[in-house]
């Protein structure tokens, strides 16, 4: 009777794990592979675990349901840690898992994020803070107007801007300017095609520019000529 | 060579140095040539540095305590 392939394999495996195993038995029947992770798991995610959660943030726009997802992102995390090869791409898996979660309690709320299609006219494509600045010049003694309109926002004002974008925008923004990914990262992260990252880091983008300018007209921290 | 609108349109990814060799080569082509743009890239550059150092939302004590407890409690994956 012939012998199965994986009998084949198993058969060769263990006589090379035989032949390479020590004469005092130390190694029992398992050759460490290099690519498996040695540092503890806890050890492993704990510097990753504020950005993170930032990130679980923004993908829930809730924090009560950030801290779950930060919770059943690292379940998951745990659970695949040992098939995990490239112990530099930690980030990425975590960031991957999480994004991955949020889609599933999405499904499972039967709620989608908000998106918005692709081929639809960009009612921000047309905005540029920089030329909107340069027109309203709201500090007219200043040699640095731009500087100066960004020096306006604290934290808190940041953030608030953010929470108030189109979540599908808001990703790319968070994923390459925030948490530090490539644009090629971020469409892993996201599962989508590198294109479709560029041009939403592109409307995401413009969503901001124009959403930090209406929130300085807004709390006017600006004086403009025309508000609308 | 591409117009400013496109310039524009590539700037975060050219910022990120996402884009292939040509689209590249184009985008610093235009850049050469419009000092509009130059501006427009210098404000790009300021304004994902300001969002780069937003620090986000803060990991509550009590969501801490509980990853703490979680990852404490014997479950170190391997």
């Amino acid at each position: 009777m012939l012998a199965r392939p994986f009998d084949r394999i198993e058969e060769v495996t263990t006589a090379m794990l035989e032949a390479a195993q020590p004469s005092d038995g130390t190694w029992g029947h398992v050759t460490p592979d290099p690519r498996t992770p040695v540092r503890p798991f806890a050890e492993v995610v704990d510097e990753h675990l504020d950005r993170l959660y930032g990130y679980c943030v923004h993908l829930c726009d809730d924090r009560t349901d950030a801290g779950d997802l930060l919770q059943d992102t690292l379940v998951r995390a745990m659970r695949s840690f040992p098939g995990l090869r490239d112990p530099q791409s930690v980030k990425t898996w975590l960031f991957t898992i999480a994004t991955n979660g949020a889609r599933d309690r999405w499904r499972a709320r039967s709620r989608a994020p908000a998106t918005v299609p692709m081929e639809t006219d960009d009612p921000d494509d047309d905005f540029s803070l920089f030329a909107t600045l340069a027109i309203e010049d709201p500090f007219p003694y200043s040699d640095e107007l731009h500087l100066d309109f960004l020096r306006l926002f604290g934290d808190s004002d940041v953030q608030a801007v953010f929470a108030a974008m189109t979540s599908v925008f808001r990703a790319p923004i968070l994923l390459t300017a925030v948490h530090g990914f490539s644009c090629k990262g971020s469409a892993a992260i996201l599962g989508v095609p590198l294109g479709t990252v560029l041009s939403r880091l592109h409307r995401g983008r413009k969503q901001l520019e124009r959403g930090l300018w209406e929130y300085a007209v807004r709390r006017r921290l600006v004086t403009v000529s025309d508000e609308t | 060579m591409i117009d400013c609108r496109e310039a524009v349109r590539r700037m975060w990814a050219y910022l990120d140095g996402s884009l292939e060799v040509s689209p590249t080569e184009e985008v610093e082509a235009h850049l050469d040539a419009c000092q509009r743009c130059c501006g427009e890239l210098e404000f790009s550059r300021e304004l994902r540095s300001m969002v780069a150092e937003s620090p986000g939302p803060a990991l509550p004590a009590g969501v801490r305590d509980r990853i703490d407890q979680f990852l404490g409690s014997g479950h170190d994956g391997g």
